[in-house]
């Protein structure tokens, strides 16, 4: 922490702040699997209009520290904390969140770490989505649905991937900067060295 | 929470939690290239005897669990059964359509999910997390950064559930739960959750800051309070597991309770 100039390397306080974010999410997603679970039985599918809040640890994480693996380290984290809660679904949710941190860090990493805007959020949550269904296609047998049903579900899954893991964390990462505290977690950026001319 | 738990003398405790987390993740590999109803029934029905067998809760909780996850489980199964493709209709309404194949397809699904939940349980339940953790780090070699920072984040599951408390109480003094209307309620969402994180993550940087100054190494080698080591009950662990899984098959090949082996045909 002595060096004056912050780099992208992660330090311990962004491991610390990732992980907790990290628990924070796994806790919530502990949390709305009963909810999710009961949506189910209506069949059309309101389910995976929530299904997006899954993909949230990572776009949060990545919009608040700005650094390189925080994506990924939160979803598998948040993945794996839902595990240790016995959350419904047990050991399948480590590799969902595998599959999707990954894939959204991917976003990230395509802009080279240098955009963190509401499109990449979004673009970042959505490459979450890509990868859930790939397990999905396996797992619950997707292309065994009716044409209408499929149809239905991967347009709610869209839309909730945008909502609560696009749109959701950057409207909390921009309530969290007018607290104050991203300022110090953040690596510096060239804004902040135009204030000091 | 005192009579949640049984003892934690059981067999499933003293396994090397790192060879559990493992054997018990690959299983999600097996099962997932099942395609047989059969193989799943006795699956599930060996998994569900073995879960009563180790499992860390008590009876009643236990049962709880077991059929509120079942439940579930087969929720998650209902968009299979009702919008399934197949030829053989049992039942059609509008645009419910169950079919043969979609309900042995659904009843697949359902028992999966059952099975994987129970495997989750049977790890979630026996597991505690600090030894997990230094398990992590001395045989998968899990950076020393993330198992610690882990284990410091799960230190403040209570501060968390227990700021969760103030905030509520903060907002039933001053009249706020009573609000009512869509603006309300996303106003209330917000006031929880920024504050939660904002507080979560000024907490974490102080733990981090604090961790660095008492000279909390990243990179050097290191010695371990705790030594997670092996024994023979971990061998014991692994024929059972090995066991449970072969045992399926078997049942699956010799007792087919279903004709459906394959639901993936047409």
């Amino acid at each position: 922490m002595s060096e004056g100039k912050k780099s992208l390397k992660l330090n311990l306080t962004d491991i610390l702040v990732t992980i907790v974010i990290a628990l924070v999410f796994g806790l919530v997603f502990r949390l709305m699997g009963p909810v999710y679970d009961l949506l189910q039985p209506l069949g059309l599918h309101l389910d995976a209009l929530l299904y997006g809040i899954w993909f949230i640890a990572a776009p949060f994480a990545a919009l608040l520290i700005r650094k390189p693996g925080v994506a990924f380290i939160a979803e598998t984290a948040a993945a794996l904390a839902e595990m240790l809660f016995a959350g419904s679904g047990g050991v399948v949710n480590l590799y969902y969140g595998l599959v999707q941190g990954l894939l959204s860090e991917a976003i990230f990493a395509a802009w080279r770490y240098k955009k963190f805007s509401l499109g990449i959020a979004s673009l970042s949550a959505f490459a979450a989505l890509v990868g859930s269904v790939i397990i999905d296609a396996y797992y619950s047998y997707l292309p065994m649905l009716a044409g209408w049903n499929l149809t239905l579900y991967l347009v709610f899954r869209v839309l909730g991937a945008i909502l609560l893991s696009g749109l959701l964390p950057f409207v909390l990462v921009k309530g969290l900067e007018k607290t104050g505290v991203t300022q110090s977690i953040r690596p510096v950026s060239k804004e902040d060295y135009d204030v000091l001319k | 929470m005192d009579n949640v738990w049984t003892s934690t003398n059981k067999l499933f405790f003293k396994i090397n939690p790192s060879l559990k987390f493992v054997i018990i993740s690959s299983l999600f590999i097996v099962y997932l290239f099942v395609h047989n109803l059969n193989t799943m029934i006795w699956a599930s029905l060996l998994f569900l005897i073995l879960y009563y067998l180790v499992s860390g809760l008590t009876g009643k909780w236990s049962f709880w669990f077991v059929f509120l996850t079942l439940i579930v489980s087969l929720f998650s199964a209902s968009a299979m059964i009702m919008f399934g493709k197949g030829d053989h209709i049992i039942y059609q309404k509008y645009l419910i359509l169950i079919t043969q194949e979609s309900l042995a397809r659904g009843i697949l699904l359902g028992l999966r999910t059952f099975t994987f939940s129970l495997v989750g349980m049977i790890f979630a339940t026996t597991t505690l997390p600090v030894p997990f953790f230094y398990s992590l780090m001395q045989q998968l070699k899990v950076p020393v950064r993330y198992a610690y920072g882990c284990m410091a984040a799960f230190r403040m599951i209570p501060i968390m559930a227990e700021e969760l408390m103030h905030i509520r109480q903060a907002m039933i003094v001053r009249g706020m739960a009573r609000q009512k209307g869509a603006k309300a309620l996303y106003e209330r969402m917000n006031r929880y959750m920024l504050t939660m994180l904002a507080q979560s993550i000024r907490r974490a940087q102080r733990t981090a800051i604090a961790m660095e100054a008492k000279r909390f190494s990243m990179t050097e080698e290191r010695t371990y309070y705790y030594e997670i080591g092996w024994s023979r009950y971990d061998l014991f662990f692994v024929v059972i597991i090995l066991l449970t899984v072969t045992l399926g098959f078997v049942c699956s090949a010799y007792f087919p309770l279903t004709p459906f082996t394959n639901v993936l045909d047409h």
